[in-house]
């Protein structure tokens, strides 16, 4: 009987358990899952005592069935049991259908039907026959113990049958999904990612984007990838919004006119400490401090102007500003904003200051909030950064206040030298206050800008503060006149006179671009056509365009990753794409955008297909920036990391954001040294910051950025199995929840699924006195003991109970209201998973050819957008075999995909 | 299949997948070919602020000027704040227990945003709207009427952040800009074509052509399996192409005739009477021309104060929102359920109007194929629970009136929060259970024809109604 002996789970909530397991129902069986079974277990190995993580990575290299027979199999030895997967009706003959027979037939059979079911004419082909969805029914009534009824003893089944009925049927079951997912054809043609799209324009464009948001949600593939080609939908409402997206975006990276005289606010503190506060009197003498104080030291700590010179300081509360008149200079230096004022600003950590701007910012543009500002000490255990808030507030209860700043900025510079941070805001993405530009002066019109200083800095003994010199704001703000971005569509030309030409060259420059892929004379004319038609209606040649370009825009030359069927040159090109395509496929993959000029011209001229010219390409464009994009969309998509969004008892903002990047963090860490990623199972470091330090407890590491830090042996963490957003996510709010800790190891890191469960997982009904009498133990055992449960349970629980040392939040703990955790559990081979660290160990020993193969698979999934089936099985075990034999790197692995077959197939 | 049904199809099988909808859910709303065709079914909702009188039972002016009716569901006695309706309570019902969970401890002042949407907005902070169920509704009607909505208000355009002038909300939730002068309401209704959106409609057809074009081109050189990847793309551009077409009707379309001269177009709400004649006169004819099917107005803003504060003045009293806060003094319940008489006289007076009127179509009046709703997001002193809403009409499609609903449960004499006039009464503990008022909506759009089974992320119709 497989039943668990060591069932320690304590999750309270069964409930949840089975609505998870309702929710994953239609899971489709990748392929690689048919190693579930402990394929590398050639012989139990005594353990008795339990070697190092680290020397475990060595002996389970050695036993890794993939490198011991690489040489005899040609290459080939992961690819056993390839192809699709049959129906086993050999089972069915010898066991089943007996059981079926002597309990079902008198109802089901020639004589009565009841129900309108007949077991003996349903086919045992679940794969190819079709009676799956009969075979569903069966599987519900029988797991659930609602068949046979209990008035028919005759027809009872022992519990032994039941099982054997319930797995042969969930078995079949899970197999059917994949036959039907290989018999799809898939295929790299699809519409660009929501984020993809974002990312395309911004690039294209040079102009910063958050309308996509308007977009639809992209929908997960089973693996959790979004940029999987037979998920991308287009409907009429989603192709509105590329239209309205695409135009706008134009018209942010096209100027028409004249450069728009800018509004300008210059708040010098030396100007301020004079100044009365906002709409109050003039400060008496009375309320300033200075030197002579007895608690000095304390006051100019707190949020005060202070004259450095003069030791002079007061209180300061909230500011106001009016717009300076003035000639607008072309580009204002630093030298302008003259010396540094020996008044500054003292911004406490965790303290804000709030500018009353009144209602002269215009409606759209860049605002530029340049803040010249510098660090009160230079403890390098603390650090501060500067955040930006927007609010307004109308009328009583009618407010809001809204963080404006993507990212925070660290103050760098110290106070003596105080140096300039600048925010760009787009005006027109943020939250205005409606009424400012009302005549009257009811409801209230002005808008507030709050400087926010995010520290870490705490303590009496001179605790960082930051000091303020002034504060620049410019809106619109333009780096040069006309913009780059404009001058990047329209470009200076000796043809500029003359529409017609001029309008040619623009649009081929542009389209081939947007495009990716050269584009013909004959293939401009029709937009050369649209333009004559738009042109009487605009004022100026670039207005009429703008409007041409925005159909380039809404293309699906432009919104798909195309790939043209060459099958009528190249025999050869039926089964790869082209080398401009390439180029596509290649940048998707690495920067989820399109392809820059070098990468086209490279592909245009012919010499991508050179694999040395294609490896530097990879070098180039993983040290690029937009290189990061990688780690950003790849990694949720793995992980599922999104389950964050979803939990709500992470109430810290902060923590919730660190533990979103850490596994990214981490990714790319072991990205950019080409380390193994069996690091992903244990690393003897960790990748983090300062709030998930003191979340882990591990000491000495300070300010937000994320960076490589050693651990010590007893740390429980390394890798990203330990990572506190996967623990967190996978909880149930209160506690770990083991269930979903469980299907979450089997789906995202060994891809190998849990079979569907039942849609009407029998609940435990905590309204039944027997069962609140019940420990919480017994109440787990009891449900496994029904044999609908069983066969589910017994395969996912002893992952999850291996994580039973880390609480709801990731953290570690070793007891639970006073009693001790048992965090054992016996795999359905009966070897022990021993807590976090038993289950790495096993993994490490045991796994290694499954986890890199699952790295592979779902790499590969990503890179071509769309998921693997058993006709890439060959390829991406050829991968997976080299990676091995590179010890298992992955920057290797990203060059290792690149120039393989598969990444150039279509 | 139709094509309704196709989307409808597609989604549920997306559903049936466990996987997250694919298709905007909001899309599946859009348009049908029988609305076309079928006998008008109207919704409109009016909103007003600062909520209504609710003095405990042991207080004199209970009797007299609590807004909530006494006695049961079909022999409920009205009080002096609602009896204008007595001669209409055949076609109207009265409902409470109802509220939207997420706004029960928010000011009442923040919470006109989020009456017809249900969304989460919060006292404070950061703010986001979602979809008005009007617009849910002005989705499904797609281009069947010229204007998709009518979005109206006495102080017209979008107010502030939970400080709404306008109850409609679109689809990303951002407010709808409402329409405040009745003359612009009926220029646009019956006089002024938009030269700029013919324009536009123009330049957006040329484009759809030329993308027509190149996707055949592009769709020439694909595989097999390709090609009907780009069908959908296809798909949508000619699916715009057809919404386009019904658009350019509309200017096409001469505008109907009416009569003006008895209409004061330059009325101002200082004049409270005539403005709220002329505003539900307008409302009105735009339903008679079948010009559009869904109306929303706003009644002043939460939190008065300002010009549109003074609505009152047409009952002899001083600025609305202070009614609210002077409930203690003398005579005032009596003052403020004099103001809210007001306002459903004027209500009535409209209502009346559409039932008068038979239905151009000839089926029954008016007011039979309108489901006209009436209320605010606070029922006592910036409470938000316990709404004060009544409707009237739609009897063509499902609507059976002339009950007083009780719904939610230990507040059947609705005395929770009653008599209440100090800020810890809206702060105080949710002591008694009240239905989710999307519940309300999810039947109202189920019967105007709107396949949903939720609204604002609650499930389900509101048993009962």
């Amino acid at each position: 009987m497989r039943t668990l002996s060591n069932p320690t789970m304590h999750s309270a909530n069964l409930l949840l358990g089975g609505l998870l397991l309702g929710g994953l129902c239609l899971v489709v069986l990748p392929l690689g899952s048919v190693v579930g079974s402990e394929p590398e277990t050639p012989s139990v190995r005594e353990i008795t005592k339990p070697e190092s993580l680290q020397s475990a990575r060595q002996s389970g290299r050695n036993n890794s069935r993939m490198l011991r027979q690489r040489d005899s199999a040609g290459g080939t030895a992961a690819a056993e049991a390839s192809g699709i997967p049959e129906a086993n009706l050999d089972d069915f003959q010898r066991f089943v259908s007996p059981i079926l027979n002597q309990s079902c037939l008198p109802c089901h059979g020639p004589l009565r039907s009841e129900g309108q079911l007949r077991i003996d004419a349903l086919s045992p082909d679940l794969i190819q026959g079709a009676d799956s969805e009969k075979w569903r029914e069966v599987y519900n009534a029988v797991g659930n113990s609602e068949m046979p009824p209990e008035d028919e003893p005759a027809c009872q089944l022992s519990d032994e049958d039941r099982v054997r009925i319930i797995d042969w049927i969930s078995q079949e079951l899970s197999k059917a999904p994949i036959a039907v997912r290989d018999k799809t054809q898939s295929s790299s043609f699809r519409r660009m990612t929501k984020y993809e799209y974002r990312n395309a324009l911004e690039d294209l464009l040079s102009v910063s984007l958050s309308t996509t948001n308007r977009l639809p949600q992209e929908v997960a593939s089973e693996d959790g990838f979004k940029n999987s080609s037979a998920l991308l939908q287009m409907s009429a409402m989603q192709f509105e919004t590329h239209r309205d997206i695409g135009l706008d975006a134009l018209h942010r990276a096209i100027v028409l006119g004249d450069r728009p005289e800018p509004v300008r606010y210059r708040i010098s503190m030396l100007d301020q400490i004079g100044k009365p506060p906002s709409k109050k009197k003039k400060p008496k003498d009375s309320e300033f401090f200075d030197k002579d104080d007895s608690d000095y030291d304390k006051k100019r700590r707190g949020r005060v102007l202070l004259n450095l010179e003069t030791g002079q300081g007061i209180a300061f509360q909230e500011g106001s500003a009016s717009p300076i008149a003035e000639p607008s200079e072309e580009k204002p230096t630093e030298e302008e904003l003259g010396a540094v004022s020996p008044v500054v600003l003292v911004l406490p950590a965790s303290n804000e200051v709030k500018w009353n701007l009144d209602r002269f910012l215009p409606d759209e543009g860049t605002m530029r909030v340049r803040i010249r500002v510098g660090r009160s000490n230079s403890n390098p255990q603390q650090h501060a950064a500067l955040r930006l808030i927007f609010s307004a507030h109308t009328s009583n209860d009618a407010n809001f206040s809204q963080v404006i700043s993507q990212h925070d900025i660290p103050v760098i510079a110290s106070a003596d030298k105080p140096e300039c941070i600048c925010f760009d805001i787009q005006l027109q993405d943020i939250q205005r206050n409606p009424f400012r530009k009302l005549a009257t002066t009811f409801p209230r019109r002005d808008e507030f800008l709050s400087i926010r200083n995010v520290s870490n800095a705490k303590g009496q003994d001179d605790p960082l503060c930051v000091w303020i010199n002034d504060i620049e704001i410019t809106a619109p703000y333009y780096e040069s006149w006309p913009p780059k971005s404009h001058t990047d569509i329209f470009l200076p030309s000796n043809s500029y006179a003359d529409e017609a030409v001029y309008g040619r060259e623009v649009l081929s420059k542009f389209l081939r671009r947007a495009w990716r892929r050269s584009v013909s004379p004959a293939e401009l004319e029709p937009f050369m056509e649209l333009f004559s038609k738009y042109r009487p209606e605009f004022s100026s040649f670039e207005a009429a365009m703008t409007e041409v370009l925005a159909a380039g825009l809404a293309s699906p030359e432009f919104l798909y990753i195309t790939q043209r069927d060459a099958s009528t040159g190249d025999p050869a090109g039926q089964q790869t794409i082209s080398l401009i395509e390439l180029a596509s496929r290649l940048s998707f993959f690495l920067w989820s955008s399109i392809p820059d000029e070098e990468l086209l011209d490279l592909a245009e001229q012919g010499s991508l297909a050179n694999p040395s010219v294609l490896k530097e390409q990879v070098i180039r464009m993983l040290a690029d920036p937009r290189s990061s994009r990688l780690a950003e969309t790849f990694v949720p998509q793995w992980l599922g990391t999104d389950g964050l969004d979803s939990v709500t008892h992470i109430t810290d903002g902060s923590l919730k954001e660190s533990m979103r990047e850490e596994p990214i963090a981490f990714f790319r860490e072991v990205l950019s040294s080409n380390s193994s990623c069996l690091d992903f199972i244990h690393s003897p470091y960790v990748v983090i910051n300062e709030t998930l330090a003191n979340h882990y407890r591990i000491a000495g590491v300070s300010g937000p950025e994320f960076r490589k830090v050693a651990l010590e042996e007893s740390a429980h963490r390394g890798g990203i199995l330990t990572n506190a957003a996967v623990l967190a996510m996978n909880s149930d709010g209160k506690d770990s929840h083991p269930l979903k800790r469980g299907v979450w190891m089997l789906k995202r890191i060994l891809q190998d699924p849990p079979p569907p469960p039942p849609p009407n997982v029998p609940e435990v009904d905590l309204t039944d006195p027997e069962i609140l009498k019940m420990s919480l133990k017994d109440r787990i055992a009891d449900h496994r003991n029904k044999p609908a449960c069983v066969s589910c349970h017994a395969k996912i629980d002893p992952w999850g109970i291996a994580f039973e040392n880390f609480d709801a939040m990731g953290k570690f703990r070793t007891e639970i209201q006073g009693q001790p955790i048992d965090a054992k559990s016996l795999l359905l081979n009966k070897q022990e998973l021993d807590g976090i660290e038993g289950l790495k160990r096993f993994l490490l020993v045991h796994r290694q050819d499954q986890l890199c193969r699952s790295m592979v698979d779902k790499l590969c999934g990503y890179a071509l957008g769309r998921p693997m089936t058993s006709a890439d099985r060959a390829q991406v075990d050829r991968i997976t075999l080299e990676f091995r034999k590179q010890d298992d790197r992955l920057g290797d692995l990203i060059q290792l995909i690149v120039s393989s077959n598969l990444f150039k197939s279509r | 299949m139709s094509r309704k049904n196709a989307l409808w199809k597609r989604r549920q099988f997306l559903q049936g997948t466990g996987l997250a909808l694919s298709l905007p859910w909001l899309e599946t709303y859009a348009k049908t070919h029988r609305v076309e065709s079928q006998t008008p079914r109207r919704f409109v909702s009016i909103y007003h602020p600062d909520g209504v009188g609710l003095p405990l039972k042991t207080d004199p002016a209970w009797k007299d000027w609590s807004w909530f009716p006494r006695g049961g569901e079909r022999d409920f006695e009205l009080t002096k704040v609602l009896d204008v309706l007595e001669p209409l309570r055949n076609d109207i019902t009265i409902y409470s227990g109802l509220s939207h969970p997420a706004a029960r401890t928010v000011h009442g002042h923040s919470n006109a945003d989020q009456y017809l949407t249900g969304a989460t907005i919060g006292g404070h902070g950061p703010y986001k709207n979602t979809v008005s169920v009007d617009q849910v509704y002005a989705m499904h009607i797609g281009e069947a009427t010229r204007h998709a909505s009518l979005v109206l208000s006495t102080n017209g355009g979008i107010g502030g952040p939970r400080g709404a002038q306008t109850q409609s909300f679109n689809s990303e939730g951002r407010p709808i800009p409402a329409m405040n002068k009745p003359k612009d309401v009926f220029d646009m209704l019956f006089v002024t074509s938009n030269k700029d959106a013919a324009a536009r409609l123009a330049r957006s057809k040329s484009a759809l052509d030329l993308l027509i074009a190149n996707t055949k081109a592009l769709n020439r050189e694909l595989s097999s399996h390709d090609q009907q990847t780009l069908q959908q793309y296809l798909d949508a551009v000619r699916d715009t192409e057809v919404k386009l077409t019904k658009a350019q009707k509309w200017i096409d379309t001469p505008f109907p005739t009416v009569d003006t001269k008895y209409l004061t177009l330059d009325a101002e709400p200082k004049e409270a009477r005539l403005y709220f004649q002329t505003m539900y006169e307008l409302i009105y004819l735009a339903f008679l021309s079948d010009s559009t099917r869904v109306a929303t107005f706003q009644l002043g803003r939460e939190n008065g104060e300002g010009p549109h504060d003074l609505l009152s003045l047409a009952v002899g009293l001083g600025p609305a929102h202070g009614l609210t806060h002077a409930v203690k003094q003398p005579d005032g319940w009596k003052n403020l359920g004099t103001y809210n008489r007001y306002q459903v006289e004027e209500f009535s007076r409209f209502l009346h109007r559409l039932k008068e009127t038979s239905e151009p179509s000839g089926d029954g009046n008016m007011l039979d194929n309108t489901f006209a709703m009436h209320g605010s997001a606070s029922s006592s002193f910036h409470l938000s629970r316990n709404y004060p809403i009544l409707s009237a009409g739609g009897k063509n499609f499902g609507f059976s009136n002339g009950r007083y609903l009780k719904f939610g449960k230990g507040n059947e004499d609705n005395q929770a929060g009653a008599g209440i006039d100090t800020d810890s009464g809206w702060q105080g503990k949710v002591e008694v259970e009240e239905l989710p008022l999307s519940q309300m909506f999810v039947t109202v759009l189920q019967r105007l024809g709107v396949e949903t089974d939720s609204f604002g992320g609650v499930q389900g119709t509101l048993t009962g109604l």
